[in-house]
């Protein structure tokens, strides 16, 4: 099961998992409408013929939901909480909290990625509560 | 009427008492299904031209060939066939593959089955919580160790969050789903629930608890659909497939519509205007229950009630006898049945409550039946309506 959940990468997502062992959050503009999209793809979504570029992330956001698993079916042990992340760029990415209580966690609670190292040494990005900007 | 839809009729239907089929291959369980429901309709194995089997998912007992193995287990040689699997809808979507086919003279009798027995199935098959690989946009969600109830978990958590709905309103769902399969002797669970039972049931994912979750049972059904023309001839009163819609939108959790609609939205509106009918057509609904969210979100993106107000729908008492929808007659997934992917089950209660055999609770005169389910964490959905 862990081999399972270890991330295949491939030669489209190397910059991303190069970008994370150096704590950077990468994610991909479109070079026509300049619209951000998340997950990475060959291709932009805005204007398919189109490559889209890497861009780093502020790595700010704002939990846009979540769920705590009580029961899991993974090597993970549980309770951990999964929770989409709502970037400021504007898109979705599903990821983990760390170090957040599950009775603090709310919708809308801003956020800051932060890299985890999983067992195969990749630098995972989850997020952590930050103070909400004035 | 459109003209590809208005061909064909549901002249058979069969769903099976068993809840537990204990090293009964589930191949064995869908011919058993194939049986009945070719009885119901007064036909044979030998009138079959066309066979709908997704059977390649874990329990199910194929591989990803399941058409192939099934139509050699069943001892046909089909020409019209169709294993689309877009997860729990996908026989609602075969059977509106199937209509246009017949309407096309593709196909005669067209047989569309399902069985799964995930309560004894020994092998580790390919199933990945969620159902895609570690690799290619997978590689950005699987490492955090979603499950397939946190998917769901999360588009309630968020619908609570902006829309105010509560957990009393989604426990109100499995409480009335389990009124009605009180009196469906072939339910996994029938003694009746409180919201406090649900309420104090144990946290899975939050915010849904274990009896926000369906039943896991072993279960098989099946269908059987011809044009309306041979439907005269067969034993039971024909069902017709009125309209149908389908829709494919996305697989990974973090593409999910940010207001929450699903495609259900897309389905249902093509459904509606294939058949012609309006919601206050509906007499009876038979909406995927996988968790109590799901047919919370089909309400909404159906058009039965307004983005976010299915919490209050619920609560007021819409979706049992008296209400503006009765739904899940049979006590739907969350008592009665859940193999894994029951959209056969929601066509088969929608035939029944149309012929006035619902073992559950039965609409009186009921002539127009929506069936609904989706696929997946609401990444497809397919729409039925049925008319007598």
């Amino acid at each position: 099961m862990t081999a399972l959940s270890s991330p295949v990468t491939d030669i489209v997502s190397d910059p991303f998992w190069k970008a994370t062992q150096a704590g950077k959050l990468l994610i991909q503009r479109c070079p026509v409408t300049g619209r951000h999209q998340w997950y990475p793809r060959a291709h932009s979504i805005y204007a398919p013929e189109a490559t889209p570029e890497w861009v780093e992330a502020s790595g700010r956001g704002t939990v846009f939901s979540f769920s705590t698993i009580h029961r899991g079916n993974g090597p993970i042990e549980a309770p951990y909480t999964c929770a989409l992340v709502m970037l400021e760029e504007g898109v979705l990415i599903l990821s983990r909290l760390d170090g957040i209580a599950e009775e603090e966690v709310q919708v809308g609670i801003p956020v800051v990625v932060t890299f985890t190292s999983s067992p195969d040494g990749t630098a995972l990005p989850v997020f952590r509560r930050r103070e909400a900007q004035p | 009427m459109n003209d590809t839809s208005s061909k064909a009729s549901i002249v058979g239907a069969y769903e099976s008492p068993r809840r537990q089929a204990t090293r009964l291959h589930p191949f064995a369980l869908q011919m058993e299904c194939i049986s009945g429901a070719l009885a119901d309709a007064g036909l044979s194995l030998s009138d079959v031209d066309g066979l709908c089997v997704a059977a390649g998912d874990w329990a199910e007992g194929g591989g990803v060939s399941s058409l192939t193995e099934f139509a050699e287990y069943a001892g046909i040689k089909p020409t019209y066939f169709d294993s689309t699997d877009v997860g729990g809808c996908s026989y609602i979507v075969h059977a509106g593959h199937a209509a246009a086919a017949i309407a096309a003279r593709l196909a005669d009798v067209v047989v569309i089955s399902y069985a799964s027995c995930p309560r004894w199935w020994p092998l580790n098959t390919p199933s990945f919580d969620p159902f895609v690989l570690p690799a290619g946009p997978g590689q950005f969600e699987l490492p955090y160790g979603p499950t397939l109830i946190s998917a769901y978990a999360m588009f309630a958590q968020r619908h609570m969050a902006i829309y105010g709905t509560t957990s009393e309103q989604l426990a109100k769902v499995a409480v009335t789903f389990r009124q009605h399969a009180a009196n469906n002797p072939d339910a996994r669970f029938r003694t009746p629930l409180t919201i406090d039972d649900v309420l104090g049931s144990a946290m899975i994912a939050t915010p849904l608890r274990k009896l926000d979750c369906c039943v896991v049972t072993d279960g098989g059904g099946a269908i059987v659909m011809t044009s309306r023309e041979r439907a005269r001839d067969c034993r039971s009163k024909p069902v017709h497939l009125a309209g149908f819609g389908t829709a494919v939108a996305r697989t990974q959790i973090s593409q999910i519509d940010h207001d929450l609609t699903t495609p259900a939205a897309i389905s249902g509106p093509r459904a509606f205007a294939m058949a012609g009918v309006g919601h206050a057509d509906i007499d009876v609904a038979q909406l995927y229950d996988a968790f109590t969210i799901t047919p919370m979100l089909a309400l909404e993106d159906l058009g039965f009630c307004a983005k976010g107000e299915s919490g209050a729908f619920v609560d007021d008492g819409h979706l049992t006898l008296g209400g503006m929808l009765p739904s899940n007659t049979d006590g739907g997934g969350l008592s009665s049945n859940h193999p894994g992917k029951r959209g056969i089950f929601t066509m088969i209660e929608g035939v029944r409550q149309l012929r006035g055999e619902g073992p559950g609770v039965q609409v009186p005169n009921a002539e127009v039946a929506l069936v609904h389910g989706l696929g997946g964490t609401f990444c497809a959905a397919a729409t039925a309506i049925l008319t007598v």
